[in-house]
C-alpha cells in the first residue's frame, strides 16, 4: 500500500550527514559566540595579534572540522528506525547507545520542518511528539519529502485509528493563504512599541561593549560636530535624543516587519475534518497539525489599527506541546468572516450564546491606582528638570485616561455549560479567548488584601496548556461562578483530552 | 431514557462552605528554620568577611545589606505567622481544595478527575518534625498543581492511599 517499507530498519537520507554536520556545527557557533567575537575584536584591535594563516592553527581548525565530519557520519551509520507492531523504534547513539520506541497510540503529533539548510539540499527533517514526557525528543534530521510524507501519514493513520474511529475524509481543502500583501499589512501594523522595548533592552545590556566598539569610529565626535553638542543648549541635546529616539523606532519598525515576513512566509491553511494543518515560515518551513481534541484554549487578537484593515490573528494553545513549539499555533491576517467561521469550527455556536458580563469597576480604579503611581514617580524625576518639562504629565494623563477607559470598556467575561470566553484589551489592543469546560484541569480563586475590603475577587482557570483569568468580580458571583465549573467538571464524564 | 433536567445553580456544593483543616503546627517551625538558615548564613557571611576586611567602602556596605536582610527577614517571618492559619485544606468526593497566602490569598480546587499523578515528599527538616508534603498534579502546564505543606505523615500517607483508590477507579 505505500512506496517504502518502514518495516525494515532504514537510515535517514545519505545528505543527513551535511545535516548533521552542519546542526552540530551551527550549535558550536552558538554556544561559543561571545568567545568567538570576543576574540576577533582583540584580533581586530592589536595589530599584533596572532597569525591567523600559521600552520598550527589552519592544521587545528582543519582538526576540529574533520572531527566534526567524523562525527556526523558515526552518528549517521548509528541511526537507524522502523515501525514494528504499532511501535516506532529509534536507535542511535555512538558510544551510548540508545533504543527508544514509542507506541503510536502515545503519538501526539508528527512535525515536518525544513530549515535554510534542509531547503538548500532539498530533504525535510521529521519529528514526533509524544504524550506524557516532553523531555523525549525524536527527531529524523533528512528525509525525502515524499517519504517523511508516507511515514507522517503510516504514523499519524495508526494513532487515529486508535483513539477516534472516524473515517478520514481526504478532502483537504487550502482554507486560507495570506498573501504577501497580508502580510505587509500584518508587519507595518504590529504594535511596534513591543520590538522598540525589545531593541532598547537589547542595546542597554550590550551598552559597555558598544560603547567601546563606537568609541573606536569616533561617533560620538562625529554626532557631537553635527549636532554642534558642545553649545550645550537644550534644544540641540533634545534634538540629539529626538532622532536616536526616532532611528530605534525606524529599526524596530523594520525588525517587527522583517520578523512577521520570515516567520510567516507563505501561510497556508488547510481544514480537515480533525482540525487544521498550518505551514509557513521562509527559513525554517513548519508544517504543524492542530486537532480539535488537543486544542486547550484559543485566542482572537487584533489590535485598532488591524481592525481598521481587517487584519485579525487567531492562536491556539496545544496541550503538551513544547514551548517553542507552542508559538508557532497560531495564524495571522485572517478577516473577521474566517476568525468567525474557525473559531466556530473548534467552538461550535459560540458565537450567538456569548452574553457578556462585565467584571467590577475596581479593575478600572485599580489601574488608576497604579498608574498613578507611575505618574508619581515619574514627576519626582521631572522635578530635577527645567519647569516647562511637567508639562509632559497632560500627555501622559491623556493617555491613562483612556488606556482605564478602553481596559474596562474591553473587558468582559461569558460562561456557560459548554465555554469560557474571556474579552480584555487596553486602548490598542483587543483580544477574546475561549476554552472549552471540559478542559478545565483546576481552578484558583484569588483574592488580595485590596480586593477582601471590597469582597471581589478573581477567577483563575487552568487548563492543560494557559490558564484564563477572570478578574475582580464579586466574591458571591466568583464563587458560584467556581462551584457551576466545579459541578460540570466533575459531572460530565468527558475527558479533558 | 436520556434527561436533561435545568440545574439549579444554588442547590450546587459550594466550596464556601468546606470545613478546612488547618496544617499541623509544626510546620511553622520548618517555615521559620528555613528563614533563619537562609538569611542568617548570608548574614554570618557578611559579618565574617567585615570583621577580616579592611575595605571601608564594603564594610560600609555590608552593614547596610545587613540591615536590610534583618528587616527582610522579620517582614517574610511576620507574613508567614501571618499566613500561616490560611494554609488550609480539604477534601471532597469529588475534589480536593487547597488555600495559602496572606497578602493575596488563593483557593485552589482540583476535581479528581483531573488528577495526573501523586507524590510525597519529606525534606531534612520536616523529616525530623514527622511531616511530609503530598503533591498533586494535573496536567496544567501554567500551573494548576497542588501542594500541601506540613500535613502529618499518616495523614498524607492516607490521603496518597484515597486518592490513588479514586485514580485507579477513575481508569
Amino acid at each position: 500500500m505505500s512506496a517504502y517499507n518502514f518495516e525494515e530498519p532504514s537510515r535517514q537520507s545519505a545528505k543527513g550527514i551535511i545535516v548533521i554536520f552542519g546542526v552540530s556545527a551551527f550549535k558550536l557557533v552558538k554556544g561559543l559566540f561571545i568567545v568567538i567575537v570576543a576574540f576577533l575584536l582583540k584580533y581586530l584591535q592589536s595589530d599584533k595579534g596572532p597569525d591567523l594563516s600559521h600552520p598550527k592553527y589552519l592544521l587545528g581548525a582543519m582538526g576540529l572540522v574533520l572531527f566534526f565530519l567524523a562525527l556526523a557520519v558515526l552518528r549517521y551509520l548509528n541511526f537507524k528506525f522502523y515501525i514494528k507492531e504499532d511501535h516506532f523504534f529509534l536507535e542511535k547513539g555512538i558510544l551510548n547507545k540508545e533504543e527508544v520506541s514509542v507506541s503510536f497510540s502515545k503519538i501526539q503529533n508528527v512535525y515536518i520542518k525544513q530549515n535554510l539548510l534542509q531547503q538548500f539540499i532539498n530533504v525535510v527533517s521529521l519529528s514526533i511528539e509524544t504524550a506524557g514526557d516532553d523531555k523525549t525528543e525524536i527527531e529524523i534530521l533528512a528525509l525525502q519529502k515524499p517519504k517523511a510524507d508516507d511515514l507522517k501519514k503510516q504514523l499519524l493513520a495508526a494513532a487515529r485509528v486508535k483513539q477516534e474511529t472516524s473515517v478520514e475524509s481526504e478532502e483537504d481543502k487550502i482554507y486560507f493563504k495570506a498573501s504577501i500583501k497580508r502580510l505587509l499589512l500584518e508587519g507595518i501594523s504590529e504594535n511596534h512599541l513591543k520590538s522598540f522595548v525589545l531593541i532598547f533592552a537589547f542595546l542597554t545590556s550590550i551598552y559597555n561593549d558598544l560603547q567601546e566598539f563606537v568609541n573606536q569610529f569616533d561617533f560620538t565626535t562625529r554626532f557631537r560636530e553635527w549636532f554642534r553638542l558642545d553649545s550645550e543648549s537644550f534644544m540641540t541635546l533634545i534634538l540629539f535624543n529626538v532622532t536616536i529616539i526616532v532611528a530605534l523606532l525606524i529599526v524596530s519598525f523594520l525588525f517587527s516587519l522583517v520578523k512577521m515576513f520570515i516567520q510567516n512566509f507563505d501561510l497556508t491553511v488547510t481544514r480537515k475534518a480533525q482540525g487544521l494543518e498550518i505551514s509557513k515560515g521562509l527559513f525554517n518551513k513548519i508544517n504543524l497539525g492542530l486537532t480539535s481534541s488537543r486544542i486547550q484554549t484559543t485566542t482572537v487578537s487584533t489590535n485598532r489599527l488591524k481592525k481598521v484593515l481587517g487584519l485579525y490573528k487567531l492562536s491556539f494553545t496545544q496541550a503538551m506541546a513544547n514551548k517553542k513549539q507552542q508559538q508557532n499555533f497560531n495564524i495571522v491576517g485572517l478577516n473577521i468572516n474566517q476568525i468567525d467561521e474557525l473559531v466556530g469550527q473548534f467552538y461550535p455556536d459560540v458565537k450567538n450564546r456569548i452574553v457578556p458580563r462585565k467584571p467590577n469597576r475596581y479593575l478600572a480604579y485599580r489601574i488608576l491606582w497604579i498608574s498613578s503611581f507611575i505618574v508619581l514617580l515619574i514627576n519626582i524625576g521631572l522635578y530635577f528638570l527645567p519647569g516647562w518639562f511637567l508639562l509632559l504629565n497632560l500627555p501622559l494623563l491623556v493617555f491613562i485616561g483612556f488606556n482605564t477607559y478602553f481596559t474596562y470598556k474591553k473587558s468582559y467575561y461569558h460562561l456557560d455549560e459548554d465555554y469560557i470566553v474571556v474579552g480584555g484589551g487596553a486602548l490598542i489592543e483587543t483580544y477574546t479567548s475561549y476554552l472549552e469546560v471540559h478542559k478545565i484541569q483546576a481552578i484558583t480563586m484569588k483574592q488580595t488584601i485590596f480586593q477582601k475590603r471590597r469582597q471581589l475577587a478573581s477567577l483563575q482557570v487552568f487548563s492543560a496548556s494557559r490558564s484564563i483569568t477572570i478578574p475582580q468580580i464579586d466574591i458571591t458571583t466568583a464563587l458560584d461562578l467556581k462551584n457551576n465549573l466545579l459541578y460540570l467538571v466533575e459531572s460530565g464524564n468527558k475527558d479533558w483530552m | 431514557m436520556f434527561a436533561n433536567n435545568q440545574i439549579d445553580v444554588s442547590s450546587l456544593p459550594k466550596v464556601e462552605h468546606l470545613e478546612m483543616h488547618p496544617i499541623h503546627r509544626n510546620y511553622l517551625y520548618v517555615l521559620f528554620i528555613n528563614i533563619f538558615l537562609v538569611y542568617g548564613s548570608i548574614i554570618l557571611g557578611l559579618v565574617i568577611i567585615r570583621t577580616f576586611s579592611d575595605d571601608q567602602s564594603f564594610n560600609q556596605f555590608a552593614l547596610y545589606a545587613v540591615c536590610a536582610l534583618t528587616v527582610i527577614s522579620l517582614f517574610t517571618s511576620i507574613l508567614y505567622y501571618l499566613g500561616f492559619k490560611k494554609r488550609k485544606y480539604a477534601m471532597r468526593e469529588k475534589d480536593i481544595t487547597y488555600s495559602h497566602g496572606y497578602l493575596v490569598t488563593k483557593t485552589i480546587t482540583l476535581p479528581h478527575n483531573r488528577i495526573q499523578h501523586l507524590e510525597i515528599a519529606r525534606s531534612f527538616l520536616a523529616r525530623k518534625l514527622g511531616l511530609s508534603t503530598l503533591k498533586i498534579y494535573s496536567a496544567g502546564e501554567s500551573g494548576g498543581d497542588i501542594a500541601i505543606k506540613g500535613l502529618p505523615k499518616d495523614v498524607a500517607e492516607t490521603q496518597y492511599a484515597f486518592l490513588t483508590k479514586v485514580i485507579n477507579e477513575r481508569l
